[in-house]
């Protein structure tokens, strides 16, 4: 059972040279990985016990950082979510470039290369000392690998990867409004479909069996006048079928082909600047939407995934919410968001039990780009665009 | 006082219209027909999402560039009906212009000048309808589109201001006189025997300008139907995209083609200090459909060459990428492009460094640009006009029209 008691700051990541965008663990919580924008994927061993550290008084670190061991090469362009498939044995990965990856996670070292993932940091301590910058010092040995299997199908970027809780299927979505199902072992599409075609699938979870998906979709308006309208379905996997449109449940008026101004002002407060996270309860009795985009403040919305009613708004991110996920027994959901906070509450009545990060002071701090929990919900991480990622454990 | 004209009260106002001499070199340069439409990308769109990209830098973004129609030509992945286009138009990758923010930026790229509190300097538009506009046609000869801009006729005076009609493209509800014709009729021929004997009795071009005005807004009423394009949207829907903007660019055609000196098409929102790519993403597709299937059309219909097509806003964005994902506001070296009319396509004008930050070769100014746009309409960005004691050019002093982008 997840028991968020006493957090504890124990690693904090460098990686810097470009925003990291996504992160899981592979297997426990000793291992994970991380995307970033250039299309690089890491790989990190966190030893049991922290290497011996000590926080500089002002210094934004405060707890020590270790190398990562190896890097996934394939991506041409940003890696937009990363999953775990098939019981820890292939990390999924989505890439603006187009593709669907999976990576075996035990598969062998192709070779080693030198990387350097703290250039932001040279670049300020040169600054601050007034030193030509470092940039030609040796950076760090890591293994690579190109072993994966690509999964095809997708025409546009995609936005947004899914797993189901059995870890069998995958699903992704592209902006180009396209949904594809997977099946993680064979890597064929079991089923397809599409969204409106003006918009592009900005979330997208599978429930615990595979069996329901839960997508939601939008895009930025083409003009002050001229707003398409977003979606929020449940669908059925097997048919490729809309099982229920939530939207149409919040607004009986709500049509999906209107692009008004005044239709942006009825469904405008509901979805934000878009929907951009979602999951489905273990149960499946519950779906959560994330506010994202840069917004007021995001919420996280909890939907009876049978009516599409509003249960109740949990977490609340100050300029919108980027990731959000389900505690293994559905008590508890993690959301991060633009205030550089992971917020845990309570799925029952939305109180907020834990905080990890503190906001940094408005917009124009970075912000926290995806969260994840390791397998034994002791550990959780969260990727900073500031070029970092951070690792907290509970205490028990 | 030559180029001041004194009121009926006694004072000095701005020599609308210029001097009887300066009328006939309008009169003159109306001979020849060229038209202007103005695609404004309001809030400044990114040069690096659009026509000057630095893929695998560390401004560049995660859009990739494609061929076009020009070989050595690649564009932003966006625009892939434009890219289709690039024989017609020329981009200049090096405007270097003097003013960052909205307002200013805004009134410097409709007018060539920067803002003044002595001197109220005119709109493109009003310029082109000056020297390229029909007298006593039906229909304006400086219609905006959903745009952008509120400089207006400045120094020309009224008679040249420009026609705001909404983002619809509709006909504003009081160009519509809901009174019976005889009616109005018979209303409009007392109030013009009034009015011409005030005007008569004190000599006062500004009661002459009312009247014209006036007598614009009766004619408008024979004109209406060149504002409507329901009909026409039916057919042409595919070509310019479905989208609002380009309804509007349908709409601007058919002014083009109904005699209309000057249109200018506004899309807004293109502001993005945060989620640069997204909006970017939102944004360029539909006004890149409705651009191509502006040129196509103008081209098809034989108006092309006597059609100025221009794309600007008031400023770019800035290499660095933002920690809202954003680019703010920068004017050292962005895009705008130039198409028909004369216009040598299948160009581009100026480089920009590795980084976009700065022009590594042939800045392009704001006065050089509207030299060159009026060149391309056959009007001298030389010519002068007076606010009130003060001959002014129509480009500002210095500005050089560069001559590679005209054929």
């Amino acid at each position: 059972m997840f028991t968020p008691a006493k957090p504890k700051l124990r690693y904090q990541l460098t990686f810097e040279g470009s925003w990291p965008t996504s992160v899981a663990f592979l297997g426990s919580g000793r291992r994970l990985a991380a995307g970033n924008q250039l299309g690089q994927i890491f790989v990190w061993e966190l030893p049991e016990k922290p290497p011996e550290f000590k926080a500089e008084p002002k210094g934004d670190r405060q707890a020590p950082n270790v190398w990562p061991v190896r890097r996934l090469d394939g991506h041409g362009n940003e890696i937009s979510r990363l999953a775990v498939a098939l019981d820890g044995k292939f990390l999924a990965s989505s890439s603006f470039d187009r593709s669907v990856r999976l990576w075996p996670t035990n598969a062998p070292v192709t070779g080693k290369i030198e990387v350097v993932l703290d250039a932001d940091s040279r670049k300020r301590e040169a600054r601050r000392t007034g030193k030509k910058e470092s940039s030609k010092e040796p950076g760090v040995t890591v293994e690579t690998q190109i072993e994966c299997e690509l999964l095809e199908g997708h025409k546009e970027w995609i936005y947004t990867l899914g797993i189901s809780g059995d870890g069998k299927r995958v699903i992704s979505g592209d902006a180009a409004s396209q949904v594809i199902v997977w099946d993680a072992a064979t890597r064929k599409s079991v089923a397809t479909w599409a969204g409106h075609p003006w918009n592009w699938i900005l979330a997208a979870s599978l429930s615990a069996n595979g069996k329901t998906a839960l997508v939601s979709e939008g895009r930025y308006k083409r003009d002050d006048f001229d707003i398409p309208s977003p979606g929020l379905k449940l669908w059925d996997v097997a048919t490729a079928k809309e099982s229920l449109d939530i939207l149409k449940v919040q607004f009986p008026k709500f049509s999906p082909s209107e692009r008004s101004y005044n239709s942006a002002q009825m469904w405008g407060k509901f979805v934000g600047a878009g929907l951009i996270a979602s999951a489905i309860s273990p149960d499946g009795k519950l779906v959560a939407v994330g506010q994202g985009g840069e917004t007021g403040t995001g919420t996280v919305h909890l939907l009876d995934a049978v009516t599409g009613k509003l249960v109740r708004d949990v977490s609340s991110h100050g300029s919108g919410i980027t990731d959000i996920l389900f505690t293994s027994d559905g008590r508890h959901i993690v959301s991060t968001g633009r205030d550089t906070c992971v917020r845990i509450c309570q799925v029952a009545d939305g109180k907020e039990v834990a905080v990890l990060g503190a906001p940094r002071g408005g917009q124009f701090k970075d912000w926290f780009s995806a969260v994840a929990l390791s397998p034994d919900e002791r550990t959780i991480v969260a990727t900073d665009i500031a070029g970092m990622i951070h690792v907290w454990e509970f205490e028990g | 006082m030559k180029g001041a004209l004194a009121t009926a009260a006694g004072g000095v106002v701005l020599n609308w219209g210029g001097l009887t001499g300066f009328r006939a070199i309008a009169e003159e340069a109306r001979k020849v027909k060229k038209h202007c439409i103005l695609l404004w990308m309001n809030g400044g769109a990114s040069q690096f999402e659009t026509f000057d990209m630095k893929p695998g830098r560390p401004t560049g973004g995660p859009f990739r560039p494609i061929d076009t129609n020009v070989p050595g030509i690649r564009i932003c992945e966006l625009m892939p009906k434009m890219a289709k286009q690039m024989d017609k138009v020329a981009v200049i990758r090096t405007m270097r212009t003097s003013e960052v923010d909205h307002p200013g930026g805004i009134y410097l790229m409709h007018t060539g000048y920067r803002p003044s509190a002595n001197v109220r300097f005119p709109e493109l538009g009003a310029v082109v309808a000056k020297y390229r506009g029909i007298v006593g046609a039906d229909l304006p000869d400086f219609v905006k589109i959903s745009s952008n801009g509120d400089a207006g006729a400045g120094f020309l005076g009224p008679k040249y201001q420009g026609f705001s009609i909404g983002s619809d493209g509709n006909l504003p509800q009081f160009s519509v006189s809901n009174m019976e014709p005889a009616k109005e009729a018979k209303r409009h021929d007392l109030r013009s025997f009034v009015e011409g004997r005030f005007a008569a009795e004190t000599n006062s071009e500004v009661a002459q300008m009312h009247s014209e005005s006036y007598e614009a807004a009766r004619r408008l009423q024979k004109g209406r139907a060149a504002f409507k394009i329901d009909a026409e949207w039916a057919q042409s829907k595919e070509l310019y995209g479905d989208s609002e903007f380009g309804r509007r660019c349908l709409l601007a055609r058919k002014l083009v083609e109904s005699g209309v000196a000057f249109v200018e098409v506004g899309q807004s929102s293109y502001d993005s200090h945060s989620d640069n790519f997204q909006w970017h993403r939102g944004l360029v597709p539909p006004m890149e459909h409705a651009w191509a299937g502006l040129l196509t059309d103008l081209k098809d219909r034989g108006m092309l060459d006597k059609t100025l097509v221009v794309w600007t806003g008031e400023i770019g964005r800035t290499p660095g990428i933002n920690n809202r994902a954003g680019r703010d506001h920068y004017v050292r070296c962005w895009s705008t492009a130039l198409a028909g009319c004369g216009i040598k396509g299948g160009q581009t004008y100026g480089t920009s460094d590795a980084d976009g930050a700065d022009v590594k070769e042939n800045p392009v100014t704001e006065g050089d640009f509207f030299a060159t746009i009026y060149s391309a309409l056959s009007i001298n960005p030389k010519a002068e006009n007076y606010a009130g004691l003060r001959p002014v050019p129509l480009a500002p002093f210095g500005s050089k029209v560069v001559k590679e982008l005209l054929g």
